[in-house]
């Protein structure tokens, strides 16, 4: 059983009283579909090893410029972006 | 025949000899557009005076003799949820409403240096989550076969657009279906490439394992040509695959005699519409008598496809979304009073209510005492489901299924049953999650006059036999698409 508002809170999105009721009842449904999922009992090994995953060599390379990135945020000041005090 | 109509291999010939410019095309693409886009309603952003520009520089070269790719001047629409430099990408999300991007997802660095005119940015269901296009904070698209319909999803901008001819070609994303699905239902070509030969940077992320972006057109050509564009390695992507590929356009004339077409019975069950089902197994008969050979195959696990979908996904969704806060871009509430109310206002208003859905699904299925029952056992099954795929393809060269169950249905039939909707990605999920091929082909309408859609599936790199049974199929068996009248 799914308690949604322990786990809307671990998603930090805040569901209203009166949508509660109707979110339990599709969440349940949902849950009720996927929980028929079989139990196996095979070794874990999601790697394609034919084809591995690659990370690219660690070096300098262009990047963007911070005004440009800037101009997306919602609030920024002398090249920083603002959010409410986080420690007091 | 107005330009508008033609397929990108008839307009290169076109442009190429000069019989008509590419500015001439565009023009007539935003003709169509004014036409049909206040009942389709395809696109969220276009940008005609840049298309035009754009164009216009392809002329020039051609006029200065410079040589020009064979999709130079060929107008392109995108999908909202890949990152175009200096264009509004909002994933269909209240979200992103105000996101402009300032770099190009590496498949637009590759469209423009290919010299396509970008005509804007298309409809889609919000973070590529549905399969109608009506989870998109912004409109509704209208199917072009029948404005009451949905066009399917999450593409359904992509796919509406070229079935009404105000795109040539479109560039999707298929999580689980999202560019088969549509292309299905508004009677178009879609490739859902191998997982890991189409780069994923700046595509914004719904599924990472699962999520690849591909090729629409009204022809089979079309989307050859479209995906040799945009396959390749990308050193920006760490699953990008190295590899080499020949030039899949060049390559689609082939014979299906002696070809193994397998038919996965789990495809064919009573969940699929009996006008959908009798369609595509006579169509598939057809290739039977081209002197293919029909072999019945099973994949058992198929049944199970859509819990492990929706738990894979959700689970990836609840993660690459947290990114989504108001810090950094996007949408910010506008009264909090500290951090997290901060993150959690803005997401609460910020995303739709699919969103949210599968956001909570992905959150519960990976807290600690679910992970095992839920996300671990989907991961064990997704590697089942991997290994049905391959021993099933020692058996067969090509799977051939319906592409969707029913024909488009109506806007507003199941948007308040989320399972109902699920439902539509039953066909096509299993390829996602096997990291598969596969090409949805128009292959014939029902009675009212919908299309319904061919799914033929392949083993990992198959994209050339795909190709070439699909062109087999058009020229000998069935057609290319044509444009819908819009009414």
């Amino acid at each position: 059983m799914m308690d949604v508002n322990r786990i809307a809170q671990l998603a930090r999105i805040e569901v209203g009283e009166k949508d509660i009721q109707k979110l339990e009842k599709q969440m349940q449904d949902i849950l009720l579909m996927v929980e028929d999922l079989p139990q196996i009992d095979e070794q874990e090994n999601f790697l394609d090893e034919k084809n591995p995953m690659t990370l690219r060599k660690d070096e300098i390379r262009p990047s963007l410029k911070r005004d440009l990135l800037l101009q997306n945020a919602p609030k920024a000041i002398a090249g920083c972006i603002v959010v409410p005090k986080v420690v007091d | 025949m107005a330009l508008y109509e033609k397929t990108a291999a008839e307009l290169s010939k076109l442009i190429h000899s000069k019989e008509c410019s590419a500015v001439d095309i565009t023009n007539s693409i935003f003709e169509r557009i004014e036409q049909t886009e206040d009942k389709v309603g395809a696109y969220l952003t276009l940008q005609a005076e840049k298309a035009l520009i754009q164009a216009e520089q392809v002329d020039k070269k051609i006029e200065n003799g410079e040589s020009v790719s064979r999709l130079a001047g060929i107008p392109i629409g995108i999908k909202d949820n890949i990152i175009t430099k200096g264009l509004l990408t909002t994933a269909g999300s209240k979200m992103l409403h105000n996101f402009v991007p300032p770099y190009d997802a590496t498949v637009m660095n590759k469209i423009h240096d290919n010299d396509m005119v970008v005509i804007g940015k298309l409809n889609m269901d919000e973070f590529a989550m549905g399969s109608s296009t009506e989870t998109s904070y912004f409109k509704k698209t209208h199917n072009p076969h029948d404005l009451t319909r949905v066009p399917g999803g999450s593409s359904g901008g992509s796919a509406a657009a070229v079935a009404a001819g105000s795109a040539v070609v479109a560039l999707g994303s298929d999580t689980g279906g999202s560019i088969r699905q549509p292309s299905a239902l508004c009677g178009v070509y879609g490739l859902k490439p191998t997982y890991g030969t189409v780069s994923r940077y700046g595509l914004i992320a719904f599924a990472s394992s699962l999520d690849q972006i591909g090729p629409m057109g009204r022809c089979t050509e079309d989307v050859a040509m479209l995906y040799d564009v945009i396959k390749g390695h990308d050193i920006m992507e760490a699953t990008s695959i190295k590899r080499e590929y020949i030039n899949f356009a060049e390559n689609l004339k082939g014979d299906v005699k002696g070809l193994r077409i397998g038919i996965p019975k789990e495809f064919f069950t009573e969940g699929i519409d009996a006008e959908v089902r009798d369609c595509v197994m006579a169509e598939i008969e057809k290739f039977k008598n081209c002197g293919a050979e029909i072999v019945e195959v099973s994949l058992p696990s198929t049944k199970y496809g859509l819990s492990d979908y929706y738990i894979i996904a959700c689970a990836e969704a609840s993660s690459n979304l947290s990114r989504f806060d108001g810090v950094r871009y996007g949408y910010r509430t506008e009264k909090f009073d500290n951090i997290l109310d901060l993150y959690t206002k803005t997401r609460s208003e910020g995303f739709g209510e699919e969103v949210k859905r599968r956001i909570l699904l992905g959150t519960f299925v990976l807290s600690a005492e679910f992970y095992d029952a839920h996300y671990k056992r989907a991961k064990l099954l997704q590697n089942k489901i991997q290994n049905e795929f391959k021993s099933v393809f020692e058996k067969c060269d090509v799977l051939m299924t319906p592409t969707s169950p029913s024909v488009a249905f109506k806007l507003g039939e199941k948007v308040d049953d989320p399972l109902k909707m699920y439902a539509a990605d039953a066909l096509t999920v299993t390829t996602n999650i096997a990291g598969v091929p596969a090409l949805s082909v128009p292959c014939g309408k029902n009675d009212a006059g919908l299309p319904i859609g061919l799914q033929i599936i392949g083993p990992k790199f198959s994209e050339e036999v795909l190709f070439k049974v699909s062109e087999y199929y058009e020229k000998n068996i069935g057609t290319a698409a044509k444009i819908a009248d819009v009414k």
